[in-house]
């Protein structure tokens, strides 16, 4: 490998490659910098840990994969062609251990023998035990490159675009088709994962050169096109949708806006696919090593970034573009040794050249070439049936070219053989989208046989699979290429068979000795090129998916500082501890104080509709299994709804406001539910009805007050006698207008107060001063969920869990007894009332505290009969106690059994009771 | 920088005016009481004063004061105040188009979404209406709980909006 060829005036950039600081040009990859710099062993191989060097100038590179960056922004795998260096770039090589010249793992390589495909499933098998053995060995060899531990501290972005015209691919076709559809007043989008525009234009500048692409560009923009740089198609979904993947930051690096990437959903009207094509490599002995390089890869190199990546050059081809390769690289003043041309005859191109004085050779394979770890010494070739070697430091190869199909191929699309050119071409689309350019139509190559030792010609560079590994497979039975590609891992990672596919199966066609087509294909998935999980992610990736759902009083509450509990989306707070008070005391103390005096709490992310017209009730009568139509204006009535095979799925309270005005509650975390199954109900079971049912959950803050002390509390608040228990009143706090329901879930006298978001604050603060007027606190999640399970309350998702039907919860007494309600018909399943169901129970502990989640068995190792589902302390009198749901649980009450938490190691005694602790008769719900 | 700003709205009045049924009346009785049609399907109709903005085929947001729209509906409909759980955010500048795409599945840069036209959308999992002012300002009507957090993704966002977007 030579060192630099250009001037080093013009490298001003500094970066740092395993540890060792080098100068690099504004516009260099990583890959042309070490180039530059004479870097020529920059990693080692997956398996054997082969010295490796830089073999392409592009996405496909298989070898030079390095880690990038630092902390949590370290990106493993980066391929060093796909890195623009900037000031303080940081990379390390991988897979390798102390360093990169001298690698421990290279051992492996000695073992190559043993190690062919399926070397893990021959190997290690046995019993499970064995395994556990293996595993450990097996982990710390496998992997490429090592996830950074730290978090990502940059953010990414997702948004979405629509265009008349998308166009994949920014070379001369990609520019050319941009140009004549944004000129044609269609909204184009054009995107390059390059970092300028022009693709084969950089490297082969003729009629149309990087000037003619920039004022093409500027046409584009002009005419309202959007150009996107450093993107790149990364999947092709349904009805044209393509995801773009779009670098803001170099990998490594600190992005100036905080977002490193941004994900592209963009719905375009067509696609036109001018993706190009891959060059291919050829398979000969050593062909892995540093200073083998793909013909065009070293034509970039010398044209796009004037480094010479080798000074005595060995051209081997089967076809006429390599010969631009030897002219380019003769001009930058390397000499070339020989031009190996695997045709028979000699081509225009190859007539040519002979007649400038390159040294060309017809008829000539390579065999193998031979080397140090950091570059090469020489190629050894069969011309003509005749071994012949040369001394050179580069050999250029090319072995064909692969159109990049895979986006076709994800539209649903098929492909057609070529045969001229040997490769698969875009054939018929299902979707609204052409290929056009080389990937359309690549040029034509002479099919090349390897003259090699097929245990080291290497298909697949990236896992180290050569052409005796494809052999064993097909020896050992494999035939599908499917099967071939699991067994030998060929083209995974993050090559994904960009330059081992057709070489593989090539190989295998040979084999079956059918033709390349016969031989089928493997399934193009997206994505094809790496995407950073954080960008699927998106903004979400920060906060676990999805934002916080905050109350109207979320700053009164945070200004006390509680203890928050996630609750479905919603942040409420769990307690309010005093001083050095644990959740636990602070949670119990709360509850005390509602036992015995008075508490309130935040109840604003209750589900609220208000359902208003003639209508009305008939409809709540359908959405509710009880009865409604009954109730007079100002009361309330506990209801519950079912889905329409009969299980409960939600419960809450229904109010009549006025003459045809109800007010429906429902719970926290079913409140979505619940408002998708009234718009069905509204929309397709009954769109006759004259009813309006809107969702005002977020209209209305809601404030419980309870305890013994909530009934003068309440009339002082109102200024008037507070409504009995289930009734409602409008009333004024604060001079706000509010609703006050007399409902309780605590077990004691209660109300609740709903009041328009946007002046809670005044009406907490209100109601907050006559609580603590009266030594009353603020309760929370924590003391409500201990109140209501002494009360023996229900919460969706605790007991009601989608498999209880009012039957099996005690509530079928309550159940519309003239039907009509959703769920009446498959509640009248005979299934759902045939002994064996598990049914609502309490528990109470006899020794040990109940733990919640806990499997109900009637002995050790006997077969679980049900599970609790809410465990608590009694709030005044100590002691454990529980809900459950438990298999003909109505007909055990006094059985004792064990409730056991293997996964906890807890375990309690407990005896199966009635599920109300508490007030058993009402009585403190009545003044 | 970017070329949006977001203000915060103060609260006032939202109800949602639905219809179930005498449609036809409703409309005469709607355009007599006010001087305005009632607003067709993705569009608004109104001024500062009363605001409609038709979201479902029945439905209407109602921005303002709503004392006639009581007799308008009269037992054909009803008014429902909704106006607590909503936070309006106005998108102001030439770049509100942009930054309602990021997180976004709707396309807020279609020109043909312009002044008087209406959307009901998803912007980073968050439930949003739409409202176009102008060309240069787009009201926003967001769910009170997530109006924090939305506000805070699209500050983030717009600090980062036009970078690397060659256009």
């Amino acid at each position: 490998m030579s060192g630099p060829t250009r001037d080093p005036k013009g490298a001003t950039i500094s970066f740092c490659f395993d540890g060792k600081t080098y100068k690099a040009r504004a516009g260099d990859t990583l890959a042309a910098a070490l180039l530059a710099n004479g870097v020529g062993l920059v990693g080692r191989s997956f398996k054997y840990h082969r010295p490796r060097g830089i073999m392409t100038a592009g996405i496909e590179e298989p070898n030079a994969l390095v880690t990038v960056g630092d902390g949590g922004r370290a990106e493993p795998n980066t391929r060093a062609t796909d890195v623009f260096v900037y000031d303080g770039l940081i990379a390390r090589s991988q897979n390798r251990w102390p360093n990169l010249s001298f690698d421990v793992g290279a051992v492996f390589s000695l073992a190559a023998p043993m190690l062919g495909a399926g070397f893990y499933y021959k190997t290690f098998f046995g019993s499970a035990k064995r395994w556990m053995f293996y595993e450990y060995f097996i982990r710390k060899a496998a992997g490429l490159g090592n996830a950074p531990t730290k978090a990502d501290p940059d953010r990414f972005s997702q948004r979405a675009a629509f265009c008349d015209v998308l166009i994949v691919g920014a070379g001369p076709a990609g520019l050319q088709a941009a140009l004549e559809q944004a000129e044609a007043g269609k909204r184009v989008i054009l995107v390059e994962q390059d970092s300028i525009l022009g693709a084969s234009l950089i490297r082969d500048p003729q009629e149309l050169d990087t000037a003619w692409a920039e004022g093409a560009a500027a046409r584009i923009r002009a005419a309202g096109g959007r150009i996107l740089t450093r993107t790149t198609a990364s999947g092709y979904w349904e009805h044209d949708l393509v995801t773009l993947t779009q670098r803001l930051a170099e990998p490594g690096e600190v992005p100036s806006s905080g977002v490193a990437q941004r994900l592209w959903h963009v719905r375009a009207g067509q696609v036109i696919l001018a993706t190009g094509s891959i060059e291919r490599p050829i398979a000969f002995a050593h062909n892995d090593r540093p200073g083998v390089m793909l013909s065009q890869a070293a034509r970039t190199y010398v044209r796009r970034f004037g480094v010479l990546p080798g000074k005595r050059v060995v051209i081997a081809t089967n076809n006429d573009d390599a010969y631009k390769t030897a002219q380019a690289l003769q001009d930058a003043g390397a000499e070339i040794v020989a031009i190996l041309d695997a045709r028979p005859q000699f081509s225009v191109a190859a007539a040519g050249a002979e007649s400038a004085g390159l040294p060309v050779w017809t008829n000539a394979i390579p065999s193998s070439v031979s080397g140090a770890r950091h570059c090469l010494t020489g190629v050894t070739a069969i011309v003509d049936g005749q071994t012949k070697s040369w001394k050179a430091d580069l050999i250029a190869v090319s072995g064909g070219f692969t159109p990049v199909v895979h986006l076709h191929m994800q539209a649903g699309g098929t492909l057609d053989w070529n045969d001229a050119a040997q490769a698969f071409v875009p054939a018929a689309s299902r979707q609204n989208v052409t290929t056009i350019g080389g990937a359309a139509n690549p040029d034509p190559v002479f099919p090349v046989t390897p003259v090699s030792n097929p245990k080291k010609s290497f298909i697949d560079f990236q896992n180290d699979v050569s052409l005796a590994d494809v052999d064993l497979a097909w020896a050992e039975g494999y035939r599908s290429v499917e099967h071939l590609k699991r067994y030998t891992t060929l083209g995974m990672a993050t090559d994904q068979g960009k330059l081992s596919n057709m070489a593989a199966l090539g190989r295998l066609a040979e084999k079956q000795g059918v033709s390349i087509p016969e031989a089928g294909l493997t399934t193009f998935r997206p994505p094809y090129t790496p995407v950073s999980m954080g960008l699927i992610a998106g903004a979400g990736a920060k906060n676990a998916g999805a934002h916080v759902r905050r109350l109207a009083l979320y700053d009164v509450h945070a200004a006390k500082n509680p203890i928050w509990q996630p609750l479905g989306y919603w942040f409420r707070p769990r307690a309010y501890p005093q001083g050095q008070e644990t959740l636990a005391q602070a949670a119990l103390r709360e509850a005390q104080e509602v036992r015995t005096g008075v508490g309130m709490t935040d109840v604003s992310t209750l589900a609220k509709f208000e359902v208003s017209g003639p209508d009305a009730a008939t409809f709540l009568e359908l959405i509710c299994a009880t009865t409604v139509g009954k109730l007079a204006v100002g009361r309330g009535r506990y209801t519950f709804m079912l889905r329409e095979d009969g299980i409960a799925f939600d419960d809450g309270t229904v109010w009549r406001l006025d003459e045809n005005r109800y007010l429906l509650t429902s719970s926290t975390g079913g409140a979505d539910r619940m408002a998708t199954h009234i718009s069905y109900v509204r929309q397709y079971l009954c769109p006759q009805l004259k009813v309006s049912a809107v969702n005002v959950q977020e209209h209305y803050a809601g404030i419980a007050v309870a305890g013994p002390k909530a009934k003068p509390v309440m009339d002082a608040l109102i200024k008037a006698d507070a409504p009995r228990h289930m009734s409602t009143v409008p009333a004024e706090i604060a001079g706000v207008p509010v609703i006050v329901l007399a409902a309780s879930y605590s077990g004691e006298r209660a109300f609740e107060v709903y009041v328009e978001a946007s002046h809670a604050a005044s009406v907490w603060a209100a109601c907050e001063a006559e609580v603590t007027a009266q030594d009353g606190c603020l309760y929370g999640l924590e003391a409500m969920e201990f109140l209501r399970i002494e009360k023996g309350h229900l919460v969706v998702g605790g007991e009601v869990d989608g498999r209880m039907t009012p039957m099996d919860l005690a509530l079928d007494k309550m159940l519309n007894k003239a039907g009509g309600y959703i769920g009446a018909t498959g509640l009248s399943r005979p299934a759902l009332a045939e002994p064996g169901r598990r049914q609502l129970v309490g528990l109470e502990a006899i020794s040990g505290d109940i733990p919640e989640g806990a499997m109900l068995i009637t002995h050790k190792g006997a077969s679980p009969e049900g599970h609790v589902s809410a465990a608590a302390f009694r709030i005044l009198e100590g002691g454990s106690v529980a809900l459950g749901q438990l298999k003909d649980g109505f007909s055990r009450h006094g059985e004792e059994l064990i409730a056991s938490s293997p996964t906890r190691g807890q375990e309690a005694r407990v005896r199966v009771v009635h599920p109300h602790f508490y007030d058993t008769a009402g009585e403190r719900y009545r003044d | 920088m970017t070329d949006v700003t977001m203000t915060l709205l103060p609260a006032a009045p939202l109800h949602v005016f639905e219809i179930w049924s005498n449609p036809a009346a409703v409309a005469k009785r709607f355009k007599a009481a006010t001087g305005f049609e009632l607003p067709a399907t993705g569009t608004s109709g109104g001024s500062e004063a009363l605001r409609l903005i038709r979201f479902e085929p029945t439905v209407w947001l109602v921005e303002g004061d709503i004392s006639a729209l009581g007799d308008v509906l009269a037992d054909d409909g009803a008014l429902t105040a909704i106006g607590g759980g909503t936070v309006r955010i106005r998108l102001s500048g030439a770049g509100w188009r942009t930054l309602l795409m990021e997180g976004g599945v709707f396309n807020a840069e279609d020109p043909a979404f312009s002044a008087g036209c209406s959307a009901a959308t998803i912007i980073d999992h968050v439930n949003v209406r739409l409202h176009v002012v102008s060309e240069d300002v787009c009201d926003a009507y967001v769910p009170l709980s997530f109006s924090a957090d939305l506000l805070h993704f699209w500050k983030e966002a717009a600090l980062s909006l036009f970078e690397g977007v060659a256009s």
